[in-house]
Order: C-alpha cells, then sequence, then structure tokens
C-alpha cells in the first residue's frame, strides 16, 4: 500500500482535508486527534490491516508517519 | 476451560423495568459542545437514557421486575428456591441486597438469597450460576435479579461516562425442565482491573485520608476496553460455537452486551453476522451495564405472543474484565413488555 492510499484511510478515520495531513503532521497539533480517534485507529489496523494495534502504542504514536508505518 | 452443558433446565420469563425518567444526551451540549455531543451520539449510538430518580436503588428496579414476572408465571413466592442478585450498585455496603429483596418479595425462609458484584458479563454468569443450581443442585425454581443504576457516582463532566450509562433492573425465572438445555463459556482477565473502576470507597483505600473525590467516580480507559472488546470476544465466540458444533446460520439472535454501537458493529463485522440479527437497544436505553442483555431482549420481544422457539446467542463482555457466552433456545413469548416505574421503597 503507497503513502496515498494510507493517507486517505486516515483521512477518512479523522474526517479530516487530506490536504493538511501530511506524514510530519503532529498529532497532538489535530483537534481531530482524540479520545474517540485512538478507539477508531485500533478499529482501523483490525478491519483493515488485521493487526492488534494495543492501546499503549496509540498512545506512543506522535506522528501521522507513526502510524503509517505501522500499516506495513 | 470453563465451559460445559447445563441439563434439564430453562428459561421461563424475563422482566425488565427502567425508570420513568429520559434523559437526552442533547442536554449536554452546553457542558462538552454541541459538536462533541454530536461526534459521541454518532459514535455511542447513545441518544436517550433512562436515569433512576434520586431515591430509586436498583433493587427497587429489580422488584417492579420480579413482581410481574411471579405474577405472569404465576410463581407462588413459597416455591421460589434461590434468588441470585447481580449487581455493582446494591442498596448498602453491607448487607447483600439479596436478603432485603427476598423480605420484600415474600419468599420463603427456605429460600437461597446472595448477591454477584459483576457488571457487563452480569447475565451470562447469572444464567450460568442460576442454571448450575436447578441442573446440580436440585433446585426447582430460581430467581435471577440483574440490574444497575450505573448513573450514581458518575462526574456530570467526564464526557466518556456522563451520557453512556442507562439505569435498569430485571428479573429472569429458570426451572427445571426436563430435556431442555443451557450452554455456557465463562472467562476472566483480571490484569485488566484497572480499565473500570472506582479507586476509592472500600477496603483498598481504608487507610487514605485524603483520597481525591474523582477517585470515587467511575474511571473508564476506553480504548484498552474496546481492544480488549474486539480481539477477545470474537475468538471466545468462534471457540464456543465450533467446540458445539453449532451452525451460525441457524441462530435467530445474537444479544450482546449494549457497551456502545461502535462496539456491536465491529462485533458484527468480525463475526460476519447481518446486523439484522443483532438487536440494538443502546440508542433509547444507554449501556445499562449488565441488565443490557435482557433489557435488549424485552425490547425485541416483549410484545411477541407467539410461542415459537427461537436460539439465542448471548455474550456480555467488559469491567473485570470478565466475559462469557450463553446459548440456549426458548419460547419468544416469554419476554414480557417493559415496565416503566419511578417507585422506591421506603422502609430502607
Amino acid at each position: 500500500m503507497n503513502i496515498t492510499e494510507k493517507l486517505n484511510i486516515l483521512k477518512d478515520l479523522l474526517d479530516i482535508d487530506q490536504d493538511i495531513l501530511g506524514e510530519e503532521t503532529k498529532l497532538d497539533q489535530l483537534d481531530e486527534w482524540d479520545s474517540i480517534a485512538s478507539i477508531t485507529t485500533i478499529a482501523m489496523f483490525d478491519s483493515h490491516f488485521g493487526k492488534e494495534v494495543t492501546p499503549e502504542e496509540v498512545r506512543g504514536f506522535k506522528t501521522i508517519k507513526d502510524i503509517t508505518d505501522r500499516m506495513d | 476451560m470453563a465451559t460445559g452443558i447445563l441439563k434439564n433446565v430453562e428459561v421461563k420469563g424475563i422482566a425488565c423495568a427502567v425508570p420513568d425518567r429520559i434523559v437526552n444526551n442533547e442536554k449536554y451540549n452546553e457542558v462538552f459542545g454541541k459538536e462533541n455531543v454530536k461526534k459521541f451520539i454518532n459514535i455511542t449510538g447513545v441518544q436517550t437514557r433512562h436515569v433512576a430518580i434520586n431515591e430509586q436503588c436498583t433493587s427497587d428496579l429489580c422488584y417492579a421486575a420480579s413482581i410481574r414476572l411471579m405474577e405472569k408465571l404465576n410463581w407462588e413466592p413459597s416455591s421460589i428456591d434461590a434468588l441470585i442478585l447481580i449487581t455493582q450498585t446494591p442498596d448498602y455496603a453491607v448487607p447483600a441486597t439479596a436478603c432485603v429483596l427476598q423480605h420484600r418479595l415474600g419468599l420463603s425462609e427456605d429460600c437461597i438469597a446472595f448477591d454477584v458484584n459483576l457488571g457487563c458479563s452480569a447475565y451470562v454468569y447469572g444464567i450460568w450460576l442460576a442454571a448450575t443450581m436447578i441442573s446440580t443442585e436440585n433446585l426447582k425454581r430460581v430467581l435471577l435479579l440483574v440490574g444497575d443504576t450505573s448513573n450514581y457516582g458518575i462526574n456530570q463532566n467526564d464526557s466518556a461516562t456522563a451520557m453512556i450509562f442507562g439505569d435498569g433492573g430485571s428479573a429472569t425465572a429458570l426451572e427445571s425442565s426436563e430435556g431442555k438445555d443451557i450452554k455456557y463459556i465463562l472467562k476472566t482477565k483480571g490484569s485488566g482491573f484497572k480499565n473500570i473502576i472506582v479507586p476509592a470507597g472500600h477496603a483498598r483505600s481504608r487507610g487514605k485520608t485524603n483520597a481525591d473525590l474523582s477517585e470515587y467516580e467511575l474511571a473508564m480507559d476506553g480504548s484498552a476496553i474496546f481492544a480488549f472488546t474486539i480481539t477477545d470476544i470474537p475468538r471466545t465466540i468462534k471457540s464456543f460455537i465450533s467446540q458445539y458444533d453449532i451452525d451460525m446460520n441457524d441462530i435467530d439472535m445474537y444479544v450482546f452486551h449494549q457497551a456502545n454501537l461502535f462496539i456491536l458493529k465491529h462485533l458484527a463485522k468480525k463475526l460476519n453476522v447481518p446486523m439484522e440479527k443483532i438487536p440494538v437497544s443502546i440508542d433509547r436505553y444507554g449501556n445499562t451495564s449488565g441488565e443490557s442483555i435482557p433489557l435488549t431482549l424485552v425490547d425485541a420481544l416483549g410484545n411477541e405472543e407467539s410461542a415459537k422457539p427461537i436460539k439465542l446467542l448471548l455474550s456480555g463482555f467488559g469491567i473485570g474484565l470478565s466475559w462469557g457466552c450463553i446459548y440456549l433456545e426458548m419460547d419468544k413469548s416469554v419476554c414480557l413488555p417493559m415496565i416503566y416505574t419511578n417507585d422506591y421503597y421506603t422502609g430502607g
């Protein structure tokens, strides 16, 4: 999966405009990155990638790249 | 593994009572902001909830359900061998609220009565426990009461807990019945005990003289609970189904604990079960803790008069962490219509 496809998934997940979403975007600067987003992120890894991502891992994500790297 | 088949026992009736008072979550627009409330409602599905008035306890709701159920089944109080109450919101720290209810319901002194402390998994554990007492201890009739008034002790400024819970109480009648059986699997993962917890108010905080007020309120780690639910629950259901050679297509209804709508939809997808087979009550009643399974059944079937048998898979999961499944057949007509009440006990 290329980076555009990964960003598209995150754009849908966070309900956010892709133009402002880049790999270096810091999550704590996004209003959309809240407690509900951490739940939908766990769900996204489970349903799109069959991966069991723990809440601790999600708490450790600092940038969009941390999330897209985990998709591999 | 804690799994098996309990023979010669049947569910004869289910009744549920909820408070009259309805709270619409849009009322929280001013507290959390309109957009945040909208997002919360979209994800959890909780639009309205029934919330107990101050004087109303879990036992009052279970009492109303029990009275209606005993009347409907023509069960004389003296014919009930055991009363089990499963709640996390008892009337008192001590004694067990089941003893108070044995008195209020006029049950015999020969009746076993005790409380069990479980939440979201309460109903599946309760069915197992009541059915075990009938199947292996030769009791004839057991009344299983499951309920909570979870809105007590909630921080009204915590968006994770203020808008999610509904209050209610249920009564389920189980009776010995030749040829009927109930299959079960029960599990526990105590390592997650802090994921949903009220830290203060009991013995562990006894030495603390300056416990923060917030420690008396329910704290919930939503993402930890979600991760547990979407991994352990489908895994347990799949192994249960396969162990007993149950055809998933033959199951008429999958009645899950109403944690939130997002979890229900995710479970449906993971198990490949259509949402039409997964009844939803959380939109109008909220997450009613252990009562959510019987409440969802009553909501879906409470006005059914057909005695047609249906096959049900019940699954409760959450606080503990504790979870399990029950597979049983019962008549569609065993559920009574929903009871709405603001009655409470004045002798307590």
